[in-house]
């Protein structure tokens, strides 16, 4: 076979595909987009380890070292730095308190100014988000002047929420979060070592996704197959041989596909401006961190061309173009069954020595997951054309449009199967994941041990602060049931070098209920709780003993050794101190004495710190949490908040699902868009036979059921073969990672439902070109 | 081994085809000889194009033999068969043959490029013989745009553009209207005699068959020759 003869054919080929008048083009248009869409995707995907990247170096650039040992001495490099994190509604804004100490003091990445105090530098997203009509509480709570934006190498995303203040007198104290450092960045960016089970993860949802493109890009490489097939067979007729023929059709394939690639490009940096500029689930990333690695983007503009040329071959040894294929059908075959179990077979094979590894004997092999899932999930695409054929020739009697719709699919039940492919591998993968997660969930969220029933919000205070009434603070806030605000105080045996020294806890008897079993309580009463901690050292017999009625003892005593003097107030124990028992679920972990407020003398207030306070919330009151927040930064900028919740999960497994759903959104649109053209190609294809049975009388309802009919039986048949093969792959998952395989059928119906509603979606769509082609004039066009 | 007449060009001998329980062709004989046209008649399914495929070899015969020019066409190789139809074969069907992707000039000049011409020749070569069968205006149009009548004229063009030594017609004017048919039946066998080709003819009409200058009846699978009958 010479070269020559080769490139003559292919550019035979290829001249078909682009020569087609109206209908040619719309063809060629149709397989090169649906090629495009699948090339965009797989460059992103290529690009995705690059994002991790890039945003790893940023974080690590900007990251502030405040866990470094020793602290610098002020200089004309150091600066003070101060976490203020905060959150609106969702969304968690990074910030900053930032104050140069000299000339040379670094700025953080992306800020090309210091903010002045009461001035601060924003990212573009933040500075929306602060100009729009919503968010008042917002900018209450940054009321800063905004003197600069934040520029890209400062920020992961071009959706993320983040600003640097100025201050000025920051105070470097032992207790205050303020750092004073010399330079930004991660002192050591050490990957840390990835969990097998999430590594597993990440392959099988990058396999499941990725498998659904491909098998999209099988099946827009043969769209128009039916006229394509035609037409090969009046090429037959004149003289062209087998082979011939067959390179023909490829040639045509790798013309759509090469268009494909470049419209693929065009999507692909569409794309990839478009993600630069929105934020998906929470999620943004700036446009120049979508750059495909050059290897990987390489391989996709010599996978695809060479994937378009062989999946046509392989079609063509399927489709018997005979020279009759122009005047009478060809007699099909009936599939066989056998070598269609082959690769789900074999995918099992791969994936069983795999079985029970676990976590603990060490990780998975990659190649093998790779193999074994993709080949579980390609073995959907063999086997459906089987069990639709198979279930289709059992079927027939019925109404009408029943009747037309088996006996067409009787006829082309390749087509239809084809047509389901896709959403059969997304919904088995989608399923097999589901199980996965819900499986491996428990292993991943921890519990906090924090009852949201009772607390809903914390704060911390930054510095300790001296308590002075913090809970009237909360008492008028809008969607504040309750504050809670024990304080601390140290207390000693001697007025200087107690040799016995402890914690006391000072709260009304509102807070001191929420650390301990009260028998009655009224201010100026006094309690020892008879277990110090509720999950350690139980017994507190010793302090105890020290806390005998009539004891004088000192508050706040000083030491030698430390820099500040104590204020040493002396304290008689009260003789009604009461014994009492400590709650299981306490607030803290329990301290010893408790003491009302008026059981203390005046005197001691000052040494009184704050511990936080504890908020009960309004759950009808829907920006509460806002407003406590406004209170906290106006009292405490940098104070931290918390939200209670019960449980909490790995950030890594939460961020693997999270991808797993944006990349699900897309995979679903592309076949559903796939359907669609799919769809309307077949209609038509039929064009003529439809107004034709219209024009003798045929009703259009049969009509349009029996279109339903036959997408929504092998569609039907597709989701069980999918269940069937998910719940396989999802059980074998499940046991690779030794978690005991549960079914979990909500997700089950969920994932066929999303499939079976893609699939719905496309129907409706094309119901009305099907109505528009069911009048009796469409059998004049042609 | 069978004998074909002497100077015949084709000949078949006791063809057999079943399709499941249809006899299609139950032991029928035909032969040709050069710059002959044979009109093969008969009632619908009676076997017509059933026997005309398996004398071009597009359709295997169960048993029986096809002699071409000495050569056994049910021993040969798909490729074989696919070069024979390309230089030594011409077709024209009822309608369907064109490939309506290409231009009319583009569809005739098709069989040439398909043997390695380069376009400018075939297409030159395509052009004269679009010329003989008077529809050499239709060059730049697609076989959707052209009329029944022209668009056979083009399929017999095409059908003629190699020089075949055989065309194959199977009811080249069953959907034709009879003036139209009557046009393209002068022109196909003017054209054909002009260049010593043998026209196989598949027709039901009578006055479409008075175009050959000898008739075959084919009835349940089985041949006669007319004149043998009459
Ligand atoms: N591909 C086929 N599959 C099944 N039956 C066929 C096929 N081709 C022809 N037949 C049957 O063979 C018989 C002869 O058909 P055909 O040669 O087309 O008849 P004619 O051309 O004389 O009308 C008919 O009964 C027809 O149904
Ligand atoms: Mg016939």
């Amino acid at each position: 076979m010479s070269p020559r003869q080769w490139a003559r054919d292919l550019v035979m080929g290829a001249r078909f595909a682009v020569t087609g008048g109206r209908e040619g083009w719309v063809r060629m248009t149709l397989t090169a987009v649906g090629v495009g869409l699948g090339v965009a995707l797989l460059l992103l995907c290529t690009a995705l380890p690059n994002v991790f990247a890039a945003r790893t170096r940023v974080e690590d650039a900007r990251y502030a070292n405040v866990y470094s040992q020793k602290v610098p001495p002020k200089a004309d490099n150091t600066f003070l730095i101060a976490q203020a994190d905060t959150t609106w509604h969702d969304d968690d804004i990074l910030g900053r308190f930032v104050e140069p100490e000299g000339k040379r003091a670094p700025l953080p990445p992306g800020v090309d100014a210091f903010p002045g105090k009461g001035e601060m530098v924003v990212s573009p997203a933040l500075k929306d988000l602060l100009a729009s009509d919503d968010a008042k509480l917002l900018r209450e709570r940054l009321p800063y002047k905004i003197t600069g934006t934040i520029g890209e190498s400062g920020l992961i995303g071009s959706h993320e929420l983040a600003y640097y203040a100025g201050a000025s007198g920051l105070k470097l104290t032992d207790f205050s979060p303020v750092h004073r450092l010399t330079e930004y960045g991660h002192p050591d960016s050490t990957p840390e070592k990835t969990d097998p089970v999430l590594l597993l993860m990440v392959l099988v949802v990058f396999v499941v996704l990725l498998t659904p493109v491909a098998v999209f890009i099988a099946a827009a490489v043969r769209f128009g197959g039916e006229r394509r097939d035609r037409r090969l067979a009046a090429l037959r007729l004149v003289g062209s041989d087998s082979r011939m023929t067959r390179r023909i059709a490829a040639g045509e394939a790798l013309a759509g596909a090469l268009l494909g690639l470049v419209i693929g490009t065009g999507f692909f940096l569409l794309g990839r401006q478009a993600l630069g500029s929105t934020e998906v689930l929470g999620v943004s990333v700036w446009p120049s961190y979508l750059d495909p690695s050059p290897a990987l983007a390489a391989l996709v503009a010599v996978a695809i061309p060479a994937a378009a040329v062989l999946v046509t071959l392989l079609a063509m040894r399927g489709v018997v173009v005979e020279p009759l294929g122009v005047v009478r059908a060809a007699k099909q075959r009936r599939r066989r069954l056998w070598w269609r179990l082959l690769p789900p077979l074999a995918g099992l094979a791969m994936l069983y020595p795999m079985i029970g590894k676990g976590r603990k004997s060490g990780g998975f092999n990659q190649y093998l997951v790779i193999g074994g899932v993709l080949l579980l999930l390609i073995g959907i695409t063999a086997l459906l054309p089987w069990v639709v054929e198979a279930v289709v020739v059992r079927l027939g009697k019925g109404a009408l449009s029943w009747q037309l719709a088996v006996r067409r699919l009787q006829l082309s039940s390749g087509t239809a199967a084809r047509m389901v492919n896709g959403i059969a591998v997304a919904v088995a993968g989608a399923i097999a994941l589901q199980m996965l997660f819900t499986g491996t969930q428990s292993q991943y969220t921890k519990a906090t041990g924090k009852d949201p029933g009772r607390v809903q919000m914390q704060v911390d205070f930054s510095d300790r602060k001296p308590l002075s009434g913090v809970e009237r603070e909360f008492t008028g806030t809008k969607g504040v049931r309750a504050a809670v605000a024990p304080a601390t105080l140290e207390y000693g045996d001697a007025r200087r070098n107690p040799k016995n020294s402890n914690g006391l806890t000072v709260g009304n008897c509102t807070a001191l209920r929420e650390l301990a079993t009260l028998p009655s309580c009224k201010d100026g009463d006094v309690f020892i709780t008879r277990t110090r901690s509720h999950y350690t050292s139980p017994s507190n017999a010793d302090e105890i003993a020290v806390v005998k009625p009539g004891r004088q003892l000192y508050i706040d005593p000083s030491y030698d050794d430390a820099t500040e003097r104590g204020i040493e107030v002396p304290w008689t124990v009260p003789a009604n101190v009461r014994v009492v028992d400590a709650r299981k679920d306490s607030l803290q972990d329990a301290n010893g004495l408790l003491v009302t407020p008026a059981a203390l003398p005046a005197k001691a207030a000052p040494a009184l710190f704050s511990d936080g306070v504890y908020l009960r919330l309004d759950p009808s009151v829907p920006d509460s949490r806002e407003y406590i927040r406004n209170v906290v930064t106006r009292i405490d900028p940098l104070a931290r908040t918390y939200s209670w919740s019960a449980t909490q999960e790995d950030a890594k497994y939460t961020s693997i699902r999270t991808g797993l759903f944006v990349g699900s959104a897309f995979v679903l649109a592309l076949i559903g868009a796939s359907l669609l053209v799919s769809q309307l190609e077949q209609l038509r294809e039929r064009r003529k036979l439809l107004s034709a049975l219209v024009a003798f009388g045929t009703r259009r309802r049969t009509l349009s059921l029996s279109v339903l009919w036959q997408t929504a039986l092998p569609v039907g048949l597709g989701l069980i073969l999918a269940t069937t093969v998910g719940i396989t792959l999802g059980s074998v998952l499940l046991k690779m990672t030794r978690t005991p395989v549960a079914m979990d059928w909500a997700s089950v119906l969920t994932m066929t439902g999303v499939g079976a509603a893609v699939v719905g979606v496309v129907t409706l769509l094309s119901l009305p070109p099907l109505l528009r082609m069911m009048r009796p004039e469409g059998l004049r066009t042609e | 081994m069978t004998t074909s007449p002497p100077g015949s060009l084709l000949t078949a001998h006791d063809l057999r085809k079943a399709y499941g329980p249809t006899h299609a062709l139950d032991g029928a004989e035909f032969s040709i000889h050069p710059g002959e046209v044979v009109a093969i008649m008969g009632p619908s399914g009676s076997g017509k194009s059933t026997l005309l495929h398996c004398l071009a070899g597009i359709v295997p015969p169960d048993s029986g033999s096809i002699t071409y020019n000495g050569h056994e066409l049910t021993k040969m190789s798909d490729a074989q068969r696919s070069a024979l139809r390309r230089s030594g074969f011409g077709f024209v069907f009822q309608f369907g043959q064109l490939v309506p992707e290409l231009t009319c000039v583009e569809n005739v000049a098709l069989p040439l490029r398909l043997n390695g011409s380069s376009r400018k020749d075939a297409e030159r070569t395509a052009l004269g013989w679009m010329e003989r069968l008077e529809v050499d205006d239709l060059k730049a149009k697609r076989p959707g745009e052209v009329s029944g009548g022209q668009g056979q004229r083009v399929a017999v063009a095409r059908a003629l553009v190699t020089g075949p030594r055989l065309l194959f017609a199977d009811e080249p004017t069953g959907a034709l209207d009879s003036f139209n048919g009557e046009r393209v039946m002068e022109l196909l066998t003017e054209a054909a005699r002009s260049t010593n080709a043998a026209v196989v003819l598949v027709t039901h009409e009578a006055r479409v068959a008075a175009y050959a200058d000898r008739e075959i009846v084919v009835r349940d699978g089985q041949s006669r020759d007319m004149e043998r009958a009459v």
